[in-house]
């Protein structure tokens, strides 16, 4: 979906700029022009550009700008592997997260800068998608922080009532037990239904 | 005299195309965000505006002083 509003804010500023252009002479003999032209050709611009940059914060967070990197689009596809112990393709088929914002639910931190985190590791990936050579495997750069998982599931009923979760809450709630690091949920991506084409058609 | 509006009014001109083109190139991301238009947004683009405003201020600062109005 285009983002209407800020392609009509821009449009709207490109064209004060051009009346603002052949009108600078006149403008600019009296005070009221010279603040027209300080409004149309500072504030206007400066403002439209503060939302068009936020606007690409916001896009920047969405599942279709993630696969758009075709080393990406594998990783997207295995949100429809059709094995239910994936969590990637359990999250997404369930709609446990946003679908617009798949990727990004489960690979922002959720603390204080961890979107400003999971921006800086964007721009990463853009240097080394155009600049540098992208691994064969891709893999994190830290493990998986279960505090992510908590996030959501902290006190969810299903979670906390689960069987397996119940001796071990205390350890998964400071941390010493992490989701995947403990074995019970490692698969995050099932590339293996990827490659064997084994998807789940969504309806 | 005149010669100095004109060379006020044409520094204030490039500061308006210098802004325009950074809209531009912020408008031409918006139709499709990918990292590449992305980054050409945020790090050509915003620039280019602050660039603009930056020469319109040093303009009207400009007259502003030759007008002692500072």
């Amino acid at each position: 979906m285009l983002p209407t509003l800020i392609i009509l804010a821009l449009l709207a500023g490109l064209a004060i700029l051009a009346l603002l252009f052949f009108g600078i002479e006149p403008l600019s003999q009296s005070r009221w022009g010279r603040i027209s032209l300080l409004i149309g050709i500072v504030a206007v611009p400066l403002l439209v550009s503060g939302g068009s940059l936020s606007t690409g914060f916001h896009q920047s967070s969405r599942t279709s700008f993630c696969l758009s990197c075709h080393e990406m689009q594998r990783y997207g596809m295995s949100l429809f592997a059709d094995n239910r112990a994936a969590l990637s393709a359990v999250h997404y088929q369930n709609r446990f997260v946003d679908r617009d914002s798949t990727c990004y639910s489960c690979h922002a931190d959720y603390a204080m800068f961890g979107d400003v985190k999971a921006k800086m590791n964007g721009l990463r990936h853009v240097w080394v998608h155009y600049f540098g050579k992208v691994p064969e495997k891709i893999s994190l750069y830290q493990p998986y922080a279960a505090a992510n998982c908590l996030h959501c599931h902290e006190d969810a009923r299903r979670f906390v009532e689960a069987p397996p979760h119940q001796p071990i809450l205390g350890s998964l709630y400071d941390g010493t037990t992490g989701c995947f690091a403990s074995g019970c949920h490692n698969v995050a991506h099932d590339m293996k239904a990827v490659d064997e084409h084994r998807l789940w058609q969504a309806k | 005299m005149a010669s100095e509006v004109n060379v006020h009014v044409r520094s204030m001109r490039r500061a308006a195309v210098v802004a325009a083109l950074g809209l531009l190139v912020q408008l031409g991301g918006s139709f499709y965000w990918t990292p590449l238009t992305f980054i050409a947004s945020a790090a050509i683009g915003l620039p280019l505006v602050g660039i603009g405003a930056l020469l319109f201020l040093r303009a009207a600062f400009r007259i502003m002083k030759e007008r002692g109005a500072l």
